[in-house]
C-alpha cells in the first residue's frame, strides 16, 4: 500500500497568454485555468502507482475558491481525498509562505497515516520557480528529487524507490529510502484514459476546505503576504530598443549585404 | 464492475442539451448530460447573436444575472452592402435593448451548464458518446469512449430508459439511431469560419459610436464572400468583435479556397480594412451550420431516443435562429420525456408527442416557410453578387445628383439597374422571392 | 562587511560557465553595496579550483571539502550552504539557475527563512535603499517583474545563465580561503547515485559563439541542410524557433526561446524566424543579431542590428558562397 500526497495549482494557460499592453497586466478574459501540466504528470503518477501497488492518493492545493474546479479534475486520476486551502490570509504567498502553509497541511494530514511520496510539479507554468517542492521538503526534512523523468522501480518492504532523474549532463539513476518528494518532469507518466467511474466520481465530488484558522494551525505570520520576504517592487512589459540597419534586397544588391555580413563577421574575429 | 443506469442522457452540452437537461433536472428526474469537450461550451463556436425570450423559458431571471454570459445589449441591426467601390448600410437603431445580446459560446455554454449543475444535473465532460445501444429496436442507452474502470478497460455502456440527441450538425448518432438516413451532403450545410478580434483599447467604442449600452449585430453581404454564395456577419463584444463569414460547403469545395483565404479577402476590402486596422487575432475556428430544412429533416423521434436542435437542423439563418430553436425544441423533448417517465413507456407511441409539439410551434411554420430558400440562393446567386453592387450604384448616383436635372437621374439609375440585371430580372427576383413565402 | 556570495557549480571538478557570469555581475553589485565578492566552493578534492576562482574576479573563498559533497545531492549541499550563510551572514547570494542550482537554491532559502526570487535576469543594487532589485521574465517573458527582498538576509536569487557576459580572467589573483569543516554522513544524504547515463551528443548552443537559426520561413529539413552548412563554415551551431522544432526539422535540443535554450552568441542569425516573444526571450542578449525576413514587419526587426528584409536562401547561400571564396583564397 502506498500512501501518496499529490500537492497541485490551478494556473492560468499561458500558452495562450495576453498582456494588455497599456498596464503590463495579463488579460485573464478568456484565458482558461488548468491545472499546471507538470502537476498532471503528478497526478498522472499517482494513478498509475495506486493502481499498481494500492494504496490511496491525497490532493492539495492551496488557492482562490474557484481553485476547487482543479481538485475535482484531479479527483478523475483515483483521488480519494481532496482538499482545498482558501483564505484571505494565505494570498500573496511567495514560495516561502506557500512551502510553509504546505508543509504544515501535510504534516497534519499524515499524523496518523504518513505518506510515502509526495509528488510536486517540477515548476508551475505561471510563476516558473520550481522552488515550492525544494521547500516543502527541507521543512519535512526528506529528500527531494527534482526533475524526475522514469521510476525504475519501488521496494514497499525496503522502502526503496529507485528512479532517473534528469540533469544537464545526462540522466542520474538514483535510489533513496522513502518517504521521498519527487517533482516530475513532463515524460515521467503518461495521463491515463481514466474511466467514466472516476468522471462521475469527479463531477460529484466537493473538495474539503482548510482555512487559516483550522483544522491546521498556522503561525498567522508566516503566511500569506506576511510571511512572504520577497515583494514585487515593479510589472513592467519589456521595451524593444534597438537601432537597426536595414537592407531591403528589393533594393540592395545580394553582394553588397553578404560584404557587409563578411565585414561583421570579421570585425567580431569570427573570420 | 460499475454500471450506469439513467432515466435520461442527454448527449451534448450545447444550447439543446442544456436546455432540456435544466428542464428534467428541475422535475428531478435522474438525468445525465454527456459532453465530449473539456467543458460545455469549449468545443463550440457561433456567431454570436441571442434571444432573451428563449433563454428566459430556461434562466428565468435572465438578463439579470450574475456573471452574466452575454456581452453587449444589441442596439444597432442592419445590413451592410458591399460592392467593390464601397458600402451601403441599412440600420435599425434603438436607444437600448433588453431581447438580443450578443454572446461568445464558451461563456454562453458555460453559463448554461452551471446553472443546469445548480440545478442539479449531472455532466459528465470530456467524454464521447461513440455508439447507441439499440435492444429489441428500441435505444436502451449509449457506449462512451471511456473504460468501465482502471482495470476493465471494455468501452463503459450507460443505460437510460429515454436518450435524447442534442450532438450538434455532425448527428452521427441520430444516423446510428436510424432517424436519418446517411450524412448531410455537402450543399445542405454552410461552412462558417469565425475570428474574434480586439482592436487597440478605446477603439471599439470610437469605431463603432458605442457605449457599454449599446451594441451593433451587422450581416455583411456581398463583395467579401469571394463570389461565392453566402454571407457574413460582424458583432461586438464587450471588449471584442465577431467576424465571420459562411459559405455553402459545396461551392466552397469546388472553389479550391482556403477557408481563412476568405476571411483574409473579405478583410481586404476597403471598408472592412480601415474598420478592422489593427485588430489582433484572439481566436479562430470554424463550424458547420445544417441548412438542410425541412427537406432533410430527421425523424424527431424514436424508440427511447429524441433528436433536438442543430442535430435535427433546427435554424433560421435569415433572422440568426438556432440557439433559441435549439432551447425550445430541447424543453419540448423533456416536457415529452416527463410525459413518458409519468406514463412508464418510451416507445414511439409516447414520444410521438414530441413532433406534435414541433409542429405546434413556430418553428416547424418558419421551416416550412423558408422551406425554398436555400434552393432559390443557390440557383440565383445574383442576389449574392449583383444586388449590392446594383445598391451601391443607385445610391451612389442618388447621392451625387446635386446639380443634375434629377429626372436624368432617376433615368441613369434605371439604366444602371438594366444594365447590371435588367428590369424584368429585377421583377423576376422579385417575384420568385416573394414565392418562396407565400 | 556586506559580502555578496556566489555558489561555484562544479561537477568533477569542472566549474559551470554561469559561476563566472556571477562573479562577474557579483563585482558590479558588491562595487555598488562598497562590499566584496566571495565564492563558495563546496565538493571533494576541489582545492585545485580556487587559483581559476580568484582569477575570475572572487576576493574570498568558503570551501567545504567533504567526500559526502564528491557529487551533487540535495541535503549535504543545502546543509553546507545553509552552514556558512548562517554563520558568515552574507547580504546577497547567487546561485546559477541550472538544473543543480535550482535544486539547491529552494531548500538554502527554505532553512534560512529568506525570499528567494527565480530565473532571475537583471540584477542592480536600488541606490537608494541599498536593496538588492531582481529582474525575471514573468508569464512566459510577456511582463518582467522587478522584486526585491527588504527585510530578510541573505537576499537570495538564481540567475539565469547566459544574461551576464563572463568577465576577463585575470592570472594571479589571489586572496582569502575559509576552509570550514564539517560533519557529513552517507544517511544524512538520503539518496544514492548508483548510475548515470551521460547525453549522447550534445549540441552546445548556449556557449556557441555562433548561431545560425531557422524557422518556419526555412520550410523543411532541406533547408535546415543548407543552415548546417552555413554554421559548419563559421563553426557555430544551428538553432531553431519552436515552429521548427514542433514541425520536426530539426530536434529540440535545438530550440531556442523560453522553452528552449537561453543564448548569447557574439552573431545571432535569424533567418525565416518572426520573432515571437517567446523565442527574444532566449537570444536578446546575444552581442549581434543578423535577421533576414520577407516581412518587414516582423517583430524580430526591433531586436535585430542588422535587417534584411528579403528571401532567406538567397543570403543563406550567397553567404556560403562567398565563405568558400574566402577560404579558397
Ligand atoms: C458561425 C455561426 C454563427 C451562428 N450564429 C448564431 C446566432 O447569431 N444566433 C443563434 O441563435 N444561433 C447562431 N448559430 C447557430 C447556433 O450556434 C446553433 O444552432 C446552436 O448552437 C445549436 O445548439 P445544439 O445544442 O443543437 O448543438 P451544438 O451547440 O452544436 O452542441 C452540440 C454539443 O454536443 C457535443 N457532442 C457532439 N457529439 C457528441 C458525442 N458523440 N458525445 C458527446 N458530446 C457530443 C458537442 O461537443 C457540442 O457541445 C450560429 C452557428 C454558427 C456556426
Ligand atoms: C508557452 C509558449 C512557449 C513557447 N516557447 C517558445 C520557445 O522556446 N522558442 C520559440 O521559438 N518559440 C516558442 N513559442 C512559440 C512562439 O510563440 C512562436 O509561435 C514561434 O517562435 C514561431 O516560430 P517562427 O518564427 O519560426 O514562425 P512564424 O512566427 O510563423 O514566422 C515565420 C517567419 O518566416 C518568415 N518567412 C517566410 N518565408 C521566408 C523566406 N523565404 N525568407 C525569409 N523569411 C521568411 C515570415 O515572414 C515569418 O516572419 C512558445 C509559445 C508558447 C505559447
Ligand atoms: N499554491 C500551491 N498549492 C499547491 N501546490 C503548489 C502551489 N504552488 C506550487 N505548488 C507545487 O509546487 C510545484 C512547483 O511550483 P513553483 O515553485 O511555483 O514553480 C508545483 O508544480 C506544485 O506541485
Amino acid at each position: 500500500m502506498l500512501n501518496i500526497l499529490v500537492s497541485i495549482k490551478q494556473v492560468p494557460d499561458t500558452t495562450n497568454i495576453r498582456i494588455n499592453p497599456e498596464t503590463g497586466t495579463l488579460i485573464r478574459e478568456g484565458v482558461p485555468s488548468i491545472i499546471n501540466p507538470y502537476d498532471v504528470v503528478a497526478l498522472s503518477l499517482a494513478c498509475y502507482l495506486k493502481n499498481q501497488f494500492g494504496g490511496s492518493i491525497t490532493v492539495i492545493t492551496m488557492g482562490p475558491p474557484q481553485a476547487r474546479l482543479a481538485l475535482k479534475e484531479a479527483m478523475e486520476f483515483g483521488a480519494d481525498r481532496i482538499i482545498l486551502l482558501t483564505d484571505r490570509k494565505f494570498a500573496g504567498a511567495d514560495t516561502l509562505a506557500t512551502s510553509y502553509t504546505l508543509a504544515e497541511t501535510i504534516k497534519y494530514l499524515e499524523r496518523e497515516n504518513p505518506f510515502h511520496l509526495y509528488l510536486f510539479g517540477k515548476q508551475a507554468i505561471d510563476g516558473d520557480t520550481a522552488q515550492v517542492g525544494p521547500g516543502v521538503a527541507a521543512r519535512l526534512k526528506v529528500p527531494v528529487i527534482t526533475y524526475v523523468t522514469k521510476i525504475e522501480n519501488i521496494d514497499l518492504k525496503e522502502k526503496i524507490i529507485i528512479l532517473h532523474r534528469k540533469t544537464e549532463k545526462g540522466v542520474e539513476i538514483i535510489k533513496a529510502k522513502l518517504p521521498v518528494l519527487i517533482t516530475c518532469e513532463k515524460d515521467l507518466a503518461k495521463s491515463p484514459f481514466v474511466p467514466l467511474s472516476e468522471i462521475l466520481k469527479a463531477v460529484k465530488s466537493e473538495p474539503e476546505i482548510f482555512a487559516a484558522d483550522g483544522p491546521v494551525k498556522f503561525e498567522r505570520e508566516k503566511l500569506g503576504l506576511k510571511g512572504s520576504p520577497t515583494q514585487v517592487k515593479k510589472v513592467f512589459t519589456p521595451e524593444l530598443k534597438k537601432d537597426t540597419l536595414i537592407y531591403d534586397l528589393s533594393t540592395t544588391s545580394i553582394d553588397e549585404v553578404v560584404m557587409k555580413i563578411i565585414h561583421i563577421l570579421e570585425e567580431k574575429k569570427i573570420i | 464492475m460499475e454500471s450506469y443506469s439513467f432515466d435520461v442522457v442527454i448527449v451534448g452540452g450545447g444550447p439543446a442539451g442544456l436546455a432540456c437537461g435544466i428542464k428534467l433536472a428541475e422535475k428531478g428526474v435522474n438525468t445525465l448530460l454527456i459532453e465530449r469537450g473539456r467543458f460545455c461550451g469549449s468545443k463550440n463556436l457561433f456567431g454570436g447573436v441571442v434571444y432573451t425570450s428563449s433563454i428566459k423559458e430556461i434562466v428565468p431571471e435572465f438578463p439579470e444575472v450574475s456573471q452574466s454570459p452575454v456581452e453587449r445589449p444589441v442596439t444597432e441591426e442592419g445590413y451592410i452592402f458591399f460592392s467593390t467601390k464601397g458600402v451601403v448600410k441599412f440600420f435599425h437603431t434603438k436607444s437600448d435593448s433588453q431581447e438580443a445580446f450578443t454572446a461568445l459560446r464558451a461563456r454562453f455554454d458555460a453559463f448554461l451548464s452551471e446553472y443546469a449543475l445548480k440545478k442539479g444535473l449531472l455532466i459528465a465532460p470530456k467524454t464521447k458518446v461513440v455508439d447507441i445501444i439499440l435492444e429489441n429496436f428500441k435505444v436502451s442507452g449509449v457506449i462512451v469512449d471511456r473504460p468501465r474502470s482502471f482495470k476493465d478497460l471494455r468501452p463503459a455502456e450507460v443505460k437510460a430508459k429515454i436518450v435524447i440527441l442534442a450532438e450538434g450538425v455532425n448527428r452521427l448518432l441520430t444516423e446510428k439511431a436510424g432517424l436519418v438516413k446517411g450524412p448531410f451532403k455537402p450543399e445542405e450545410v454552410v461552412l462558417a469560419i469565425k475570428e474574434v478580434l480586439q482592436l487597440p483599447k478605446g477603439e471599439l467604442e470610437k469605431r463603432f459610436g458605442l457605449n457599454e449600452k449599446k451594441g451593433l449585430a451587422a450581416e455583411l453581404i456581398g463583395e467579401i464572400t469571394s463570389g461565392l454564395p453566402g454571407t457574413g456577419f460582424l458583432y461586438t463584444n464587450t471588449n471584442t468583435l465577431s467576424f465571420g463569414i459562411g459559405i455553402f460547403l459545396n461551392t466552397l469545395v469546388n472553389s479550391n479556397l482556403k477557408p481563412y483565404e476568405i476571411l483574409e479577402r473579405a478583410k481586404a476590402h476597403p471598408y472592412l480594412h480601415e474598420l478592422l486596422d489593427g485588430a489582433e487575432i484572439l481566436e479562430y475556428g470554424a463550424h458547420l451550420i445544417p441548412e438542410w430544412g425541412l427537406q432533410g429533416l430527421p425523424k424527431l423521434y424514436g424508440n427511447g431516443v429524441m433528436v433536438v436542435g442543430d442535430a435535427a437542423g433546427l435554424v433560421n439563418p435569415l433572422f440568426r435562429e438556432g440557439t433559441n430553436l435549439a432551447i425550445y425544441s430541447g424543453i419540448m423533448a423533456a416536457e415529452t420525456a416527463l410525459e413518458a417517465l409519468e406514463k412508464g413507456d418510451f416507445s414511439e407511441k409516447t414520444l410521438k408527442s414530441y413532433e406534435e409539439r414541433f409542429k405546434e410551434s413556430y418553428i416547424y411554420k418558419d421551416l416550412l416557410l423558408f422551406k425554398n430558400l436555400k434552393k432559390f440562393l443557390l440557383n440565383n446567386r445574383q442576389i449574392f453578387e449583383t444586388y449590392p453592387n446594383l445598391i451601391y450604384e443607385i445610391f451612389s448616383l442618388y447621392f451625387s445628383a446635386q446639380g443634375q436635372y434629377k429626372k436624368e437621374v432617376v433615368r441613369e439609375i434605371i439604366r444602371t439597374i438594366k444594365r447590371k440585371r435588367g428590369l424584368f430580372g429585377v421583377l423576376k427576383d422579385i417575384i420568385n422571392l416573394g414565392r418562396l413565402f407565400w | 562587511m556586506k559580502e555578496v556570495w556566489v555558489f561555484i557549480e562544479q561537477e568533477e571538478l569542472k566549474i559551470h560557465p554561469v559561476s563566472f557570469e556571477l562573479l562577474g555581475i557579483a563585482q558590479k553589485l558588491a562595487k555598488d553595496l562598497s562590499g566584496k565578492v566571495s565564492a563558495v566552493l563546496v565538493g571533494h578534492n576541489v582545492k585545485p579550483l580556487v587559483e581559476e576562482i580568484f582569477a575570475y574576479g572572487a576576493e574570498k573563498i568558503y570551501v567545504v571539502d567533504h567526500k559526502v559533497l564528491s557529487y551533487y545531492r540535495h541535503i549535504p549541499y543545502v546543509y553546507a550552504l545553509t552552514y556558512l550563510a548562517k554563520k558568515y551572514k552574507p547580504e546577497i547570494f547567487l546561485i546559477g539557475a541550472t538544473t543543480l542550482g535550482r535544486d539547491l537554491a529552494g531548500g538554502v532559502a527554505t532553512l534560512l527563512e529568506t525570499g528567494l526570487t527565480a530565473d532571475v535576469t537583471e540584477l542592480s543594487i536600488d541606490p537608494e535603499t541599498k536593496n538588492l532589485l531582481m529582474t525575471r521574465p514573468a508569464y512566459g517573458g510577456n511582463i518582467m517583474a522587478t522584486i526585491v527582498c527588504p527585510n530578510h538576509r541573505p537576499q537570495m536569487a538564481t540567475v539565469r545563465p547566459r544574461v551576464f557576459p563572463i568577465p576577463e580572467r585575470e592570472e594571479g589573483k589571489i586572496g582569502e580561503v575559509i576552509e570550514e569543516k564539517m560533519e557529513l554522513t552517507e544517511e544524512m544524504a538520503g539518496v544514492e547515485r548508483i548510475g548515470f547515463l551521460p547525453k549522447e551528443k550534445t549540441v552546445n548552443l548556449e556557449y556557441a559563439d555562433i548561431i545560425v537559426a531557422g524557422g518556419k520561413g526555412i520550410g523543411g529539413k532541406e533547408g535546415f541542410e543548407i543552415l548546417k552548412e552555413l554554421a559548419h563554415l563559421l563553426n557555430g551551431e544551428v538553432g531553431a524557433s519552436r515552429f521548427a522544432v514542433e514541425s520536426g526539422w530539426i530536434s529540440y535540443e535545438h530550440q531556442v526561446g523560453q522553452t528552449g535554450k537561453t543564448v548569447r552568441p557574439k552573431v545571432y542569425f535569424a533567418f525565416g524566424i518572426s520573432g515571437a516573444i517567446q523565442h527574444r526571450a532566449g537570444m536578446q542578449n546575444s552581442d549581434f543579431i543578423i535577421a533576414v525576413n520577407i516581412d518587414p514587419e516582423a517583430p524580430i526587426f526591433k531586436i535585430a542590428d542588422l535587417g534584411i528584409i528579403g528571401d532567406w536562401k538567397e543570403v543563406a547561400t550567397a553567404l556560403i558562397r562567398a565563405l568558400k571564396n574566402r577560404r579558397g583564397s
